[in-house]
């Protein structure tokens, strides 16, 4: 018989054990039994007749699922039948199941998720190991090509570089977008497909500033072209050169770099016409063909069956022989040639792309997910407290049950059943939440100084991480209520007056552990947000070395549109903003301060060891102008700053900071001393030291001292540049005062990264305010579970000991003892939490002691703060309890026995 | 259901299913008649109620060692499902005989044993 018979066996069965039965109670008849006698004596022969015949369609396996059937029937009138308490726990499932989910999709989508193109996992990226040096991924093009040839090992290999605010110009309409230049089989060998018109090709990469083809992406051709099909064969300018639009790439694919924002592709052949200042076309320096120029990413895919390590083998010898080429160029510099000789080449595998945004936020990620998972946690504790209460109160259904003949087995299948389906409840709203939630996450992400463009997609990934987190929450919050239940004698469960001894002592056992481990939990939550916290606000109020009180920022980049020289057009801006009313100084300087760009060279100093290059230490190089240290009100500690004289024609000059003179000078004065930075200006002769200056923090907030070497604008004029404006009045007010002046030189001129210098500071904390305020806000969320939760039992224990305290009462105890028992009881609770909670927290602490600043793990003031907020907490949260106890009328008390 | 009463049904379960092949041997019955007939060839002894043995009897059939068909009774008026032994049921009844008879043995010899000096106490 197959399982759809299993109506029809039922009835035959039904049949069988009627047929029997009547048998049976005729032959009881015949025997001389009156018939009522004969009808009880047969039932009495034969057995419980439900149990027989449950036992009996057990012999046939497809019960199980009529069975399932049953159970999950069942389970759905009980949770109709309590709509308050199925609520409240599918909203407390929902928070930590969509928590949970929601941080998970943002490190699916920021860090494990595959790159969306043709079999990622076969992906490398090359990068140059020293010993001398930290590990690099630049290389320059000669090198590139000679290894792109080696088809014996790869497949292939692509190159690029990213673009940063590119004047994307169409029809008279300019607009700053970000991209790329890439080698032409870029999209071939990532298998992108395109939504219209063509991608590169490998002939768009042959002759240096020609193939001026451009390929948008998906993203950008709906945001600012609104889908439309003619944007093919358009002509544009980018960066004022003659471009044509020859397609737009598929809506998945957003670059190798997760997270970064490619608007517009373009072959490298063309870097000389969107970044003439970069690309030196013409000259020795030419990015196409100097091989110690290294400014290219590379990828490669290496052959079916080809592993990392034979491939890095097999290229090594091409590699070596790159880096000869480059290292005869470099003869003057024989210590650099060194160091290049003893380069090496390394593959690593590249399935996720290559992020900065792994990097930055691989940490902060991982904190937050172990928060929410000790959240999820908490909420497991909460749910499995609710349902042991409810359990205890469903005692008289399940001894009922126990009586007609359920196994233990079968009440616990039963009760397992619910906790499932209430899982995937709040299973299914945590997903809901989990979809607003991680738009919430990305949008605090996305405020750093890095533009971070990620799109959480649906992924199936995802859902199957929510389903297992759903019934794993399900078993750990739904089997020891279950098992307790079905452990309950029938008999006692069915005679109301035992239980006031029963349970004053073990059942509460149970769900008081419950409550003390989701203090615990709660204290060690509370502990990491308080020093997360406590690590921005000593970030925040931390002196940078400079004052970042009302200064506006503002960049711009004439050569853009053509300005071959950019001194007069910069001395008359600076001119022009110093007259604007409100404005106190102004300077500028290449790099924003706290920028992530890294200039950094190796410095000679003359009369010194290091006069003949060996010394290869890193410092920083920063053209400035002039007052500039007046206008960031750094402290000048010796020497003076750079005047408007420091411009072409007079003596080369430099100012160093602190570090840098006490590395190349130890104590004595640097002033008059003379240093080069031949590897940085080919044509840098000897500039003298003329003032010396205290640390700033350059790139961020946390690092060690970074050496810095000032020098003039005026005297090394780079392109781009950065203009600092410190002024009387709210920064923002004169912005449009300083923008007009701007348009009033050069109506073309384009502005851009326009804020305040505290935006960028707050900008440079962006990691530290996300743990900080999600650690936080899930740490009150897991405090306030928690004093729901005791609230919840000391609220039914007293419910219950209604009659022990009206005994109580009886023998004389006053209101006010009785209350302070129930306050006295949940502190006690509270306590053993907190006596676990302190060492756990200790130890997670040290885990995150790296992000810290500013504090040590262990900070007693933390954990003091922390403890005492638990214990008010604690105390509001039996008041309502304590009050009840205290109200309980005992002749009322004792006449309900 | 308590431990010890779990314990002898699980017992009983394995000779049960012995018992029952065994007399459906003699021909085919259905489950009361089964039933009173171990009842009555014990004398008493083995006093199971009776409805205990038709989970055991779908178990056989389910294991395809007896067969079910839906008579009628020659003596009543009325129809009962009688079940007859399988080719396999036959097979079998000899299987659990044998299993049967050599746990009787190794009892045996444990509780009488057969000659002093051959056994250590």
């Amino acid at each position: 018989m197959r399982w759809w018979q299993i109506g029809q066996r039922k009835s035959d069965l039904e049949r069988e054990l009627r047929a029997d039965l009547d048998l049976e109670e005729e032959e009881q008849r015949e025997s001389g039994h009156s018939p009522e006698d004969a009808h009880y004596a047969a039932r009495r022969a034969f057995g419980n007749p439900t149990l027989i015949r449950e036992q009996t369609l057990d012999m046939w396996s497809w019960t199980h699922v009529e069975r399932l059937l049953q159970d999950l029937h069942y389970g759905l009138r009980q949770m109709r039948r309590a709509p308050a308490f199925t609520a409240t726990v599918l909203l407390i499932l929902a928070l930590g199941i969509g928590a949970v989910t929601a941080v998970f999709s943002l490190i699916d989508a920021a860090l494990l998720r595959m790159l969306p193109v043709q079999n990622p996992e076969q992906l490398v990226q090359f990068k140059t190991v020293s010993p001398s040096f930290p590990v690099d991924d630049a290389f320059s093009y000669p090198t590139f090509k000679a290894l792109r040839n080696q088809t014996g090992v790869l497949e292939s290999a692509l190159a690029f570089r990213r673009l940063h605010n590119i004047d994307f110009e169409i029809g008279g309409h300019s607009g700053l977008a970000e991209g790329q230049v890439v080698s032409g089989n870029y999209f071939s060998l990532l298998g992108v497909r395109t939504a219209l018109g063509r991608t590169l090709l490998p002939s768009d990469e042959s002759v240096a500033g020609q193939n001026a083809v451009a390929v948008i992406s998906y993203n950008y051709w709906q945001s600012r072209f609104a889908l439309d099909p003619a944007i093919v064969g358009e002509k544009i300018l980018l960066n004022n050169a003659p471009f044509t639009v020859v397609g737009v790439t598929e809506p998945e694919f957003y670059g190798v770099q997760p997270g970064a924002r490619i608007d517009v592709s373009v072959p490298l052949t063309t870097e000389l016409l969107v970044n003439p200042g970069f690309a030196a076309a013409g000259t020795r320096y030419d990015v196409l063909t100097a091989p110690y120029r290294n400014w290219l990413y590379v990828i490669g895919r290496l052959r079916l069956g080809v592993s990392r390590e034979q491939a890095t083998a097999s290229l090594q010898p091409v590699f070596a022989q790159s880096t000869r080429i480059a290292a005869d160029a470099l003869a003057g510099f024989p210590y650099v040639r060194q160091a290049y000789l003893q380069l090496r080449l390394r593959l690593d595998p590249a399935s996720q792309g290559l992020s900065a945004l792994r990097q930055q936020f691989s940490r902060p990620l991982w904190v937050v997910m172990a928060i929410v998972a000790f959240l999820l946690l908490i909420a497991c504790a909460n749910v499995a407290g609710l349902l042991l209460a409810r359990a205890n109160a469903r005692e008289r259904e399940i001894a009922v049950r126990c009586a007609i003949g359920a196994g233990t087995g079968r009440i616990v299948r039963q009760l397992m059943t619910e906790s499932i389906l209430l899982a995937l409840g709040g299973g299914a709203l945590g997903m809901a939440l989990a979809w607003i939630g991680s738009r919430t996450l990305l949008a605090l992400m996305e405020h750093g100084r890095t533009l971070i463009t990620l799109r959480v997609h649906p992924d199936p990934a995802i859902l199957v991480f929510a389903l297992t987190v759903t019934l794993l929450t399900a078993i750990v919050f739904g089997t020891v209520p279950a098992w307790r239940a079905a452990r309950t004698a029938p008999a006692q469960g069915l005679s109301p007056s035992r239980r006031i001894a029963r349970d004053a002592i073990s059942h509460h056992r149970f769900g008081k552990s419950l409550v003390v481990v989701q203090v615990a939990l709660a204290l060690v939550l509370l502990v990491g947000a308080g020093l997360l916290a406590r690590t921005l606000a000593n970030l925040s109020s931390f002196y940078p070395g400079f004052n970042r009180d009302k200064v506006l920022l503002f960049s711009v980049d004439p050569p853009l549109i053509g300005y071959k020289d950019v001194v007069p057009l910069y001395q008359e801006l600076l001119a022009r903003i110093r007259a604007l009313p409100g404005v106190l100084s102004v300077s500028m300087s290449v790099h924003e301060p706290l920028s992530t760009n890294v200039s950094d060279t190796a410095v000679r100093v003359q009369g010194s060891p290091s006069a003949d290059g060996s010394d290869l230490t890193s410092v920083d190089v920063e053209p400035i102008g002039p007052d500039y240290f007046a206008t960031m009100q750094t402290p000048l500690l010796r020497g003076r700053e750079f005047t408007a004289d420091d411009k072409g024609g007079t003596p080369e000059v430099a100012i160093v900071n602190q570090s840098m003179a006490r590395h190349y000078f130890g104590d004595s004065d640097p002033i008059g001393r003379l240093v080069s930075i031949p590897l940085y200006r080919g044509d840098s002769g000897w500039m003298r030291i003329v003032g010396e200056v205290r640390d700033v923090k350059v790139h961020d907030l946390r690092e060690r001292a970074t050496l810095m070497l000032y020098v003039p604008m005026f005297q090394a004029p780079e392109g781009a540049a950065t203009f600092e404006v410190r002024t009387a009045v709210d920064p923002e007010s004169i912005q449009t005062a300083a923008l007009a002046a701007v348009q009033a030189i050069d109506r073309r001129l384009p502005v851009y990264a326009t804020k305040t210098l505290n935006d960028q500071f707050a900008n440079s904390l962006v990691e530290e305010r996300l743990v900080a305020s999600l650690s936080t806000v899930f740490g009150l969320l897991a405090l306030l579970l928690t004093c729901v939760g005791l609230y919840g039992l000391m609220a039914y224990a007293v419910n219950r000991r209604t009659s022990e305290i009206g005994v109580r009462m009886a023998l004389g105890a006053q209101r006010g003892r009785i209350a302070r028992m129930v306050l006295r009881e949940a502190l006690f609770l509270a306590g053993c939490g907190i006596a676990v909670g302190i060492p756990a927290a200790a130890l997670t602490s040290r885990l995150v002691a790296s992000q810290l600043f500013g504090l040590l793990p262990g900070d007693p003031v933390t954990f003091l703060s922390v403890c005492v907020l638990m214990a008010v907490m604690t105390v509001l949260a039996s008041y309502l309890p304590a009050r009840r106890a205290a109200s309980v009328d005992p002749m009322q008390a004792l006449r309900s026995e | 259901m308590k431990q010890k009463e779990q314990e002898k049904a699980a017992l009983l379960q394995g000779t049960l299913d012995m018992l029952i092949l065994r007399t459906l041997l003699y021909g085919p019955a259905h489950g009361h008649q089964i039933g009173k007939h171990i009842q009555r060839t014990t004398n008493d002894f083995l006093q199971m109620q009776h409805g205990s043995l038709y989970p055991a009897l779908h178990r056989l059939e389910r294991r395809g060692w007896v067969s079910s068909k839906w008579e009628t009774a020659p003596d009543r008026n009325r129809e009962f499902k009688y079940y007859r032994l399988t080719d396999k049921g036959r097979k079998q009844l000899v299987v659990e005989e044998s299993k049967w008879r050599q746990m009787a043995d190794a009892v045996a010899r444990v509780m009488w044993p057969a000659a002093p000096g051959t056994e250590e106490s």
